[in-house]
């Protein structure tokens, strides 16, 4: 009897093992087997949340159903690890055959290696790299080398309640804004809102710590001329190149908005809500927050580039980019596989444009899908000029230490000049200059 | 040895196993491997070179790893106290033989079942200004302020510490309950027959038998603060600007946003330090007082 017993529980322990084991190559299994042979698998990663996934997902089930010699096996990964896993995934050999990046993290995936150029095989499944929009085309461009095939580029961009402004006698007969392009300009427009509509009432629903100011002082910083934090001439080792004037009266416009004219309320800690509930006149807000406006019922709203006030065009953006991941051993004919996914994808760029990006491919902003659209083309300019953050491996530790930093200003607790000389400490410790 | 002992040692092996190789590949060469990686500069995919005590040598001057050592450091000191004694004192009321005794258990013990993220989103819907649960009311009992408590830097150290104890004090009230239990009921019946109070009963019965429980409440519950990460970064992302950025954050920050996993190995290695140092202090001084 207790032979058995033991007999049992290795057999039951054993059993436990090995179903653990061959749970992921059983499923496999099942995908190939509902296919021929001969088609060629292409595993894509990706890392969208929400609605983003779900337009993907469209463009990859419209793709598969278009042919039968290609399946893209798209796979969403959780958001927060995202790039840790795809690091280390594809250094070990065991990451997807496609996977997308964010514009920021390309430099990092460059520098290690981890992945494809794209030049020579975009030239054999016939890429057309003209077609793309060249302000975002160039960043994925590296000493003349294809990195990545740019799907969209997603601004910061300002949105209006249509309701709101037009009550506080600013909206124009064409749904323009009456605002003055000017720094005096922007500040009035906000003070004229604060003061004619009713109390509690906000001019301006934004946060004050996080992404969205650090963007929108970005913004203001790139309309001041400011060009870079530090240098794009070396991936590892740029210098610190910042023009500290413009940095800092940036700062300091965008500062006053929270203090001296109270026009953006302190530690909110989520700014959609006051918009989408009718309470904000104003947001700015990244492109996907289109999404979440149409689909709030009674919200009149008109987006639009945020204001040139400091003379030159600019405002934050990021991209995301489909990438060929880099293996010692690949299969030609899968990447090849995968290039022409991306070209797919891109092509019907419109079907991304749903979830409020801008695609990256011209013939598809001039398309009539396109701009059937609401609100899509009414920021579909920004594609040209909207700013990436600087090209280099520290990209997203710089971000972090500015965020940090602007936050102490937003509050209040230190000078912009204070801000930045910590900021100056930090990022050339960061870079190591 | 026996015939039959061996039998059951040998049956308790397939049991054992699976965890054990799971723990061995999964923790055990890890601490090894961040030991190692510790010595070199070791990007987030290899290892770049041997550096020695170089990233030792950088974290002894390194006033982020000073500063948020000292927030877990604070963590652990406005935690520990308030969390042993708050636990002892819903461990009383939860063995009190009341009607609401049942009530008082689950209640205590329920936020603890919660994920962290779960209590970190239910906090910051009560703490957030304007519309958060808290300040509107203030603002019907006609008090006008806005206080910023996830925003400010004294209020926000109250606002981790309060959500801190109000999820996890549970689990030490459980430890001291069982333990409540475990004290012979003929004690207190004796000391009844000697006329003693209630007060004198939990003063010379009920704390001394308490305070083996204790000790292990304690040393637990400092091990458990040091480690404290995720409902910081949840409800105030380490800020306003650092000034509750607990290490484990900045250890974080360093190896999977800057890449930089050989520095942050070695701070992992401090942080296991000072826990080895305070467990070793501990238990020496239990024992010492036990013989």
């Amino acid at each position: 009897m207790r032979k058995w017993l033991i007999v049992v529980s290795l057999m039951l322990v054993g059993a436990l093992f090995l179903t653990a084991c061959t749970g992921g190559s059983e499923e496999q299994a099942d995908g190939q087997s509902e296919n021929d042979k001969e088609v060629i698998e292409v595993e894509m990663w990706n890392l969208f949340a929400a609605g983003d996934a779900q337009y993907m997902q469209n463009i990859v089930d419209k793709f598969n159903e278009s042919q039968s010699e290609i399946f893209v096996n798209n796979v969403t990964q959780e958001n927060a690890q995202y790039y840790t896993k795809l690091m280390t995934s594809v250094s070990s050999g065991k990451g997807p055959d496609l996977a997308i990046s964010h514009m920021h993290v390309l430099p990092e995936l460059v520098s290690q290696g981890l992945v494809t150029e794209l030049n020579d095989l975009g030239k054999d499944v016939g890429i057309v790299w003209e077609d793309f929009n060249k302000n975002i085309l160039d960043a994925t461009i590296y000493d003349g080398v294809h990195y990545a095939l740019p799907i969209d580029i997603h601004p910061q961009i300002m949105y209006i309640n249509n309701e709101l402004v037009d009550q506080a006698g600013l909206l124009n007969e064409d749904g323009t804004i009456k605002m003055d392009k000017s720094p005096e300009g922007y500040i009035e427009f906000f003070k004229t809102l604060k003061e004619r509509l009713p109390e509690g009432t906000l001019p301006f629903a934004s946060s004050s710590a996080g992404g969205n100011p650090y963007w929108l002082w970005w913004g203001f910083y790139t309309q001041l001329g400011g060009e870079n934090i530090v240098s794009e001439d070396s991936l590892e080792n740029p210098t610190y190149n910042i023009d500290l004037d413009k940095a800092i009266q940036a700062a300091n416009f965008l500062k006053d908005l929270y203090h001296d004219e109270e026009i953006i309320r302190l530690n909110v800690s989520d700014y959609y809500p006051d918009f989408q509930a009718g309470n904000a006149a104003t947001i700015t807000a990244g492109v996907w927050a289109t999404g979440t406006w149409e689909i709030t019922e009674g919200l009149d709203i008109t987006p639009m580039p945020i204001p040139n006030v400091f003379g030159e065009k600019g405002a934050w953006a990021n991209s995301h980019t489909f990438v060929l991941p880099y293996y010692q051993d690949t299969d030609p004919e899968v990447q090849k596989a995968a290039i022409e996914f991306m070209d797919f994808a891109t092509d019907n760029g419109a079907m991304w444009a749903q979830a409020g990006h801008i695609p990256a491919k011209k013939a598809v902003i001039e398309s009539e899908e396109f701009n059937e659209l609401p609100y899509r083309n009414q920021y579909a300019e920004v594609a040209n000029y909207g700013n990436f953050a600087d090209r280099n491996i520290y990209a997203r530790g710089i971000e972090e230490i500015l965020i940090g930093h602007l936050d102490t200003v937003w509050s209040g607790e230190v000078t912009a000049e204070e801000a930045f000389k910590k900021i100056e400490t930090e990022v050339k410790e960061l870079i190591g200059e | 040895m026996n015939k039959n002992l061996w039998m059951r040692d040998i049956k308790v092996i397939p049991f054992l196993l699976p965890f054990l190789v799971v723990y061995i590949i999964f923790t055990i060469l890890p601490v090894f491997k961040g030991l190692e990686m510790s010595f070199y500069d070791w990007s987030l995919i290899r290892k770049i070179e041997f550096v020695g005590f170089e990233n030792y040598q950088k974290m002894l001057f390194d006033p982020h790893f000073w500063r948020s050592l000292w927030n877990t450091t604070l963590f652990v000191i406005l935690t520990t106290p308030t969390m042993v004694l708050l636990a002892l004192g819903l461990a009383l009321l939860a063995n009190l033989n009341s009607k609401l005794k049942t009530f008082f258990r689950t209640a205590f013990f329920l936020p603890s079942i919660l994920s962290v993220a779960v209590i970190s989103f239910l906090a910051i819907f009560m703490l957030q200004p304007y519309t958060g649960l808290l300040n509107t009311g203030l603002h019907s009992i006609g008090i006008e302020a806005e206080p910023f408590w996830m925003a400010d830097k004294i209020l926000s150290w109250v606002s981790i510490v309060v959500v801190t104890l109000w999820w996890s004090v549970g689990f030490n009230m459980v430890l001291f309950l069982a333990a409540l239990q475990e004290i012979p009921e003929s004690l207190y019946e004796a000391s009844e027959i000697d006329g003693a109070t209630r007060w004198e009963q939990f003063r010379y019965i009920t704390i001394p038998q308490l305070i083996p429980i204790g000790r292990v409440v304690i040393l637990l519950q400092i091990l458990a603060s040091y480690k404290v990460f995720a409902q910081i970064l949840l409800i105030t992302g380490g800020g306003p600007a650092g000034g509750t950025r607990p290490l484990i954050q900045y250890i974080y920050e360093v190896g999977f946003t800057q890449n930089n996993m050989g520095y942050a190995a070695t701070m992992s290695y401090a942080l296991f330090y000072i826990l080895l140092i305070i467990s070793i202090i501990q238990l020496r001084s239990q024992r010492l007082k036990e013989s």
